[in-house]
């Protein structure tokens, strides 16, 4: 049930500035702490700004919606929905000079697939990747925690698909002006699509995209619904909840229909700067990430070397008592 | 982990070791699981995954047991959950008395209504049995263990995996080697757990699997195309034949339940995993609200993991608010000449 769902607990805001105050913050506090030894004037020339950083993961978002689409075997759109989702999610309380987008990404598509139960291997997986397929295995499992830790958790994603299914055969039972309602399917899905560019899933419930998709394909493919949002959605004598509703179907449709593109040669220079500026210390290639990780290894291993001693001493020490007792 | 105090060491889980630790702000007792995840090949495993996401949530279930928190610890991460002193295998095992009547029908609503809960939101258990349902300070029942359950999906009939649940709880189809199955596979432990409280004992404790099959088939008779349809195409049919018995009326197997106890047991025991009747609708059943009614959670036995302390604390006083106040006032004439 979306309604006592972690998603709307923990991951709706209130409206778009309160995510992009979340968002200025990593990227303050980031500059912040990196660049104590820099004139506060220089610090934007040399880290990513706020809206540098937006148009980076927003280009990744990118990437992570035409990976999906490929992939091979074809995967269910839920998958692509909640890997659209982590993704955004991760974001909210990090920042792309912290942990750069490119694993962040592959990892949370890794993880949607486990958790929409979309069952591929890991070979499988990087299968899909046009080179360095052991590199990328290494890093997408080393990731996989990080991840779920900054996602709170919070694994299940309630994705707009299953409601649009849920409207079309509503509408089916309910509207009988309308001869097929599989017309309004393309148009829906597509918006459904392109919702995934914006933030929508992180300001509206999935039934109310699903619901602005529904009535956009309406309205392109000339058929009125109106009816059927007043009288079997809402109700007679609901004209607030009425109000707030088409209030905030209009919003998402005009989140859907305003995305701004994206420009190829700022998104190479940016990524340059970002090599740059990036957080060597939670770069998995940095040679400094690479000891962090062997010593973490080690220092667990030798806990567990620790405990099984323990442990066998323990069973010697009852052993004995044992046979004394004999 | 810097927030907890291990205190020692309840059991090993299905994946993992449960220690029993303490919030260090709170002073509150919290079972933990520690879930390791050393060089496994595809990352973190889906049962740990699926745990995690069917218990996020749910949270305001009375009866599922809360996942208080969750965090990474060295390569692996630990759930922590409320800590419940005992469950019901050891109620059934060493409560003194047998269950009352009262006290069985309290257990099977809570139980069912923590099935309800995960049924309603689309998590299919898969491995209900005793030792999962645990039993909490206060005696309320809360299901635990959720690394086998699944989010289920009613319209695509996919495949999962036949070797869940513990055997002697496991459903006919299983035994038989189903891939698609649904929630009826824990309407039939339900129905098993029913019988074990109403017998304190297993209707169907096989040694392995083909005998659990043989003590499934011995009372509810061997089934036929007419009572099981389908059951030919499921995947082990062939593989075992049985000779054929007519069923052991359930009334000689459980002989001290009520009417309306068997009626109810009847319904989850059936082989059709459809035709078992629902957790919601079971809480409708006349079982329910016929006397002696379902007892209060106070009316319980007290868990026992924890007992040497408790009994102290038992001999201080007991109140019991239905005797007469007097009663429990000291006479005056007796004291009178002393004061």
């Amino acid at each position: 049930m979306f309604h006592t769902s972690s998603q709307r607990k923990h991951w709706m805001f209130r409206n778009e500035e309160e995510i992009i105050k979340l968002r200025r913050e990593n990227v303050t506090m980031y500059a912040d702490k990196h660049g104590d030894s820099m004139q506060v004037e220089d610090r934007p020339l040399y880290f990513l700004t706020y809206d540098e950083e937006r148009l980076l993961c927003r280009h990744y978002e990118h990437l992570v919606r035409d990976f999906c689409r490929k992939f091979d075997p074809p995967m269910p759109p839920s998958v692509l929905g909640t890997s659209c989702a982590y993704f955004k999610r991760f974001y909210i309380h990090n920042t792309a000079m912290d942990y750069h987008p490119k694993w962040i990404m592959y990892t949370c598509i890794y993880l949607a697939c486990k958790v929409e139960e979309f069952n591929v291997s890991i070979m499988q997986f990087v299968g899909n990747l046009p080179n360095n397929r052991e590199k990328a295995t290494e890093l997408i499992l080393n990731h996989e925690l990080l991840i779920m830790q900054h996602l709170n958790f919070n694994l299940t994603v309630h994705n707009p698909f299953r409601p649009l299914e849920g409207f079309l055969i509503d509408i089916k039972t309910r509207v009988l002006h309308i001869a097929d309602t599989e017309v309004l399917r393309k148009k829906a899905e597509e918006f459904i699509y392109r919702s995934l560019a914006t933030d929508a899933c992180l300001l509206f419930a999935p039934s109310q995209i699903a619901l602005a998709a529904v009535l956009h394909s309406a309205s392109k493919k000339g058929v009125n619904l109106d009816k059927y949002v007043t009288d079997s959605l809402v109700g007679k004598g609901n004209s607030d909840t009425l109000k707030q509703m088409v209030e905030q179907l209009k919003k998402v449709r005009f989140m859907v229909k305003h995305i701004e593109p994206l420009n190829p040669t700022k998104i190479q220079e940016l990524e340059e700067k970002l090599q740059k500026c990036r957080n060597q210390e939670l770069d998995p290639e940095s040679q400094i990430y690479k000891k962090k990780l062997e010593e973490k290894l080690l220092a667990e291993e030798e806990e567990t070397y620790i405990k099984r001693q323990l442990l066998s001493e323990e069973t010697k020490r009852s052993e004995d008592q044992f046979l004394m007792s004999v | 982990m810097e927030q907890y105090t291990i205190l020692g060491r309840i059991g090993e889980g299905a994946h993992g070791i449960v220690f029993k630790a303490k919030h260090i702000e709170t002073g509150e007792v919290v079972a933990m699981k520690k879930v390791p995840l050393r060089r496994l090949e595809d990352g973190i495993p889906n049962t740990a995954l699926r745990e995690i996401k069917a218990l996020q949530e749910i949270d305001e279930s009375q009866h599922v047991v809360k996942l208080r928190d969750v965090f990474p610890h060295g390569t692996g991460f630990v759930l922590v959950f409320e800590f419940m002193l005992s469950d019901l295998s050891e109620v059934i095992r060493n409560s003194a008395k047998p269950l009352t009547e009262a006290q069985v029908k309290s257990y099977m609503q809570m139980l069912l209504k923590g099935v309800t809960y995960c049924h309603k939101n689309s998590i299919m258990h898969r491995d209900l049995k005793p030792a999962n349902l645990l039993i909490s300070e206060t005696g309320h029942l809360k299901i635990a263990d959720f690394g086998l359950a699944r989010v289920f999906n009613n319209n695509e009939g996919r495949q999962y995996s036949h070797q869940v649940a513990t055997r002697w709880y496991r459903a006919p189809e299983l035994l038989y080697g189903a891939r698609k199955y649904d929630e009826g596979v824990d309407l039939w432990a339900v129905g098993c757990i029913f019988g074990d409280l109403l017998n304190n004992s297993p209707l169907f404790p096989g040694e392995s699997d083909i005998e659990q099959l043989c003590c499934v088939l011995r009372v509810l008779g061997t089934p036929t195309e007419k009572t099981w349809p389908g059951m030919k195409d499921l995947p082990d049919y062939k593989k075992i034949s049985f000779p054929e018995n007519p069923p052991i009326p359930l009334e000689q197997i459980v002989p001290d339940a009520s009417p309306e106890a068997l009626d109810l047991l009847k319904k989850f025991l059936v082989y059709p995993s459809k035709k078992r009747i629902s957790a919601a609708e079971a809480l409708l059943h006349p079982y329910f609200f016929t006397e002696p009614l379902p007892a209060h959670h106070s009316e319980l036995p007290r868990p026992t993991r924890g007992a040497r302390k408790r009994q102290h604390a038992q001999h201080a006083h007991e109140y019991d608010i239905d005797t007469a106040l007097e009663n429990s006032l000291v006479d005056p004439d007796l004291i009178a000449q002393f004061v």
